[in-house]
């Protein structure tokens, strides 16, 4: 055991913190719409340009090809610098489909599609959950009929972020038998201004609308945009979520510190209703004091796991533990900061720049319900983790 | 950066750990006179240098450090063992004079711990203990207890006896330093993570051959679940272990924040396994025959030292860490 950076980590930090210090917007990123997905856009292009983009990608692909240390490293100083939040329009391109694509993709699809992703040209979104396949993702019912050199799709995808701002989608369609489960399901990459697809948004419960239906009505994909081999799409699916169990929350994970300390400064000049500083509340510092050392544990974890995932190459099987923990002290913190701001915290009218702890709070019902429920995380930890007898 | 047992350290916590499983098994705990060291435990401990962990080589110890610490205690907190042994490995380090060193460090001479507690002096470990050790954040001392009236209490734990102390006897021996609060720290940190993972593995091996309904238990939810959760605050708890420990090895100046980190986590990692662990056992789990209600009494005691709840969130509220 021991907790030495290397000489190279070092000097990544300094540089790193070195170059967030004079490029990190001097405006919040705009809530909504067409000027947030721009603002991502010019981030990401500001990125490519000063040799910051695609940190987790192999530098045969154009990234950075830093090791799981250093990606600890480089969110680390952004969440520090208070840079933009890299769960974004971007994130899908950078996390999900750019991974899969690097993996399981044709020379075609790789000298296309990865160049733009990393310079912010093409924004991605995702198209796997229905409404009748969520955490249970196998039951999904979307259907590509092979026509010609032509995949004909027909069918609903469900809580599609960014669908509105969106270039393209990772596609997941059944093509073999019906109720086949894992079986006959095939990876494709959608074009979003294709004739037959229509965006319906879904008003969330923090009033906005990143998150939408879409809908297929014989919509026209050739077959060369299939990743991986058609009907062998789990597979390519499988390889997608694990880019993002490995390493797509340690963003997440490592800038709960940096709020707790926020929401520690804040209950030092806030009152409460008896008029003294909530901090010098006992109920409420302690429970500050104890997320804290939650959110301590929590890059020792991710510490923990990214040293011994850089050592085997393969994630283990704790993924799952570190969203039920991230998830669950994110809510605790949320709920904290609530009692800390009383009524002030019921000012809110959707606005995420305006009034984040309120947005932060109703998000943590989304947090510990997409990329898997906490039900469903705790399902995997009983199975893979505990060897426990299986429930189904 | 390497954040697991690696090495030389995996083999050192195996030797612990079936070591202590057949000196200080749990079993000895539902046999009367079960509390604190014997003689000839304390002897045969000695004997095999374990008290000797954290002493530099300079001064006749193993020169191993708060990792090795570290693994040996999480070891001693599977097998509910009794703090006589903190006592005696921390109180090894409290004295430059070379020929008490080397009778703690034989286990020819035992130390129990000694709590400040409010108006009281309580006394944890054995009646035949020549010694007394009291640590503070700053400081630790010895006090020779041959000519001190001790009034035993009863006790919930069986893993330790409880003595109140009249008078505290003058100190014989004092070390000015933060370190042996701080091993005493880590040792009490690791034997409740030890303790949290005895109790998970405990539930874990019953729900996979108990039937309910036909069932495995292991296979409802309404047990899965929970043994998930204590799976989570196990994980979290055992990586800030091994955190702090590698802290303090490596001297960092936010070593001190990372142990009560650790020892926060621990606490409650221990007390909630524990909880769970019983009542998920069903009615077995009230008996008295069983490990269960053990580990929730010996957690108890363990929370309550070196750092309690209120202790560790006031230092840990404005605490500040290195990168």
């Amino acid at each position: 055991m021991d907790l030495h950076f290397s000489e190279a980590d070092h000097d990544f930090r300094a540089r790193t913190r070195a170059w967030l210090a004079g490029h990190v917007p001097g405006h919040a990123r705009p809530a909504h719409g067409a000027e947030a997905a721009q603002f991502d856009r010019d981030w990401q292009r500001k990125l490519f340009d000063n040799g910051w983009a695609g940190v987790a990608w192999p530098s045969e692909y154009g990234g950075l090809g830093l090791s799981g240390l250093q990606q600890v490293i480089w969110y680390e100083e952004l969440a520090r610098a208070r840079a933009p939040h890299h769960i974004n329009t971007m994130y899908i391109g950078l996390m999900h489909a750019g991974p899969t694509v690097i993996a399981r993709g044709t020379e075609a699809q790789k000298a296309f599609h990865l160049p733009r992703i990393l310079k912010g040209e093409a924004i991605w979104c995702q198209g796997f959950s229905e409404p009748g396949a969520g955490s249970d993702l196998a039951a999904l019912k979307a259907r590509g009929r092979i026509d010609g050199d032509d995949l004909v799709v027909n069918g609903a995808k469900m809580w599609t972020t960014d669908a509105q701002h969106a270039d393209y989608q990772e596609l997941l369609i059944r093509t073999g038998e019906d109720g086949a489960r894992h079986k006959g399901l095939t990876w494709v990459i959608a074009d979003m201004k294709a004739p037959g697809i229509e965006i319906k948004p879904i008003r969330t419960m923090m009033g906005d609308e990143h998150v939408n239906m879409v809908f297929y009505d014989d919509v026209r994909i050739p077959l060369s945009e299939v990743v991986g081999e058609v009907d062998q799409g789990w597979s390519t699916a499988m390889a997608t979520l694990s880019f993002e169990r490995g390493l797509g929350f340690i963003g997440d994970q490592l800038e709960l510190y940096e709020r707790v300390n926020r929401a520690i400064d804040l209950a030092g000049k806030t009152r409460i209703e008896d008029g003294r500083l909530a901090l010098e509340d006992d109920g409420i510092a302690q429970r500050l004091a104890s997320i804290k050392a939650d959110c301590i544990a929590i890059r020792a974890m991710t510490l923990a796991d990214i040293a011994e995932t850089d050592r085997t190459g393969m994630p283990g099987p704790k993924g799952s533990m570190m969203k039920l923990m991230v998830t669950g002290t994110h809510k605790a913190l949320s709920e904290v900061v609530g009692e800390i701001l009383g009524f002030s915290f019921l000012e809110f009218g959707g606005d995420r720049t305006a009034h984040p702890w309120t947005y932060d709070y109703l998000w943590s019902w989304v947090f510990s319900i997409s990329g898997g429920t906490s039900e469903i995380q705790r399902e995997i930890t009983a199975d893979r983790v505990l060897g426990l007898p299986r429930s189904r | 950066m390497y954040l697991a047992p690696d090495g030389e350290e995996v083999e050192i916590a195996a030797a612990a750990g079936a070591f202590l499983a057949e000196a200080l098994p749990i079993a000895r705990l539902h046999k009367p006179e079960c509390a604190d060291l014997n003689v000839a435990q304390r002897g045969l401990l000695g004997e095999m240098g374990w008290f000797a962990l954290a002493v530099p080589e300079s001064a006749g110890g193993s020169g191993l450090s708060a990792i090795e610490h570290a693994l040996f205690f999480r070891e001693a907190g599977r097998q509910c063992a009794p703090v006589d042994l903190l006592a005696q490995c921390l109180a090894a380090n409290c004295t430059d004079d070379a020929d008490l060193r080397a009778a703690l460090i034989a286990g020819t001479q035992g130390a129990a711990l000694l709590i400040a507690d409010g108006e009281h002096l309580r006394l944890l470990g054995s009646s035949d203990a020549a010694w007394a050790l009291l640590v503070s954040e700053e400081q630790a001392s010895l006090h020779a207890l041959a000519a001190t009236g001790l009034s035993p209490r009863p006790a919930l734990d069986p893993a330790n006896s409880m003595r109140l102390l009249a008078a505290l006897p003058p100190a014989e021996h004092t070390a000015t330093t933060t370190s042996i609060w701080q091993l005493g720290q880590l040792g009490t940190a690791a034997m409740l993570v030890g303790l949290a993972e005895a109790a998970l593995d405990l539930i874990v091996e019953y729900a996979k051959i108990r039937e309910t309904f036909g069932r495995k238990i292991g296979s409802w939810q309404a047990v899965r679940h929970p043994c998930a959760d204590m799976a989570v605050r196990l994980e979290a708890a055992r990586a800030q272990l091994w955190y702090a420990a590698a802290a303090m090895k490596e001297a960092r100046g936010d070593a001190a924040a990372h142990l009560a980190a650790a020892k926060h986590l621990a606490n409650q990692a221990a007390l909630a396994n524990a909880d769970a662990c019983i009542q998920l056992h069903g009615g077995i789990g009230v008996t008295d025959e069983h490990d269960a209600h053990l580990l929730l009494k010996h957690a108890l005691l363990l929370v309550r030292l070196f750092g309690g709840k209120r202790a560790l969130l006031a230092s840990l509220l404005h605490a500040r860490l290195d990168d």
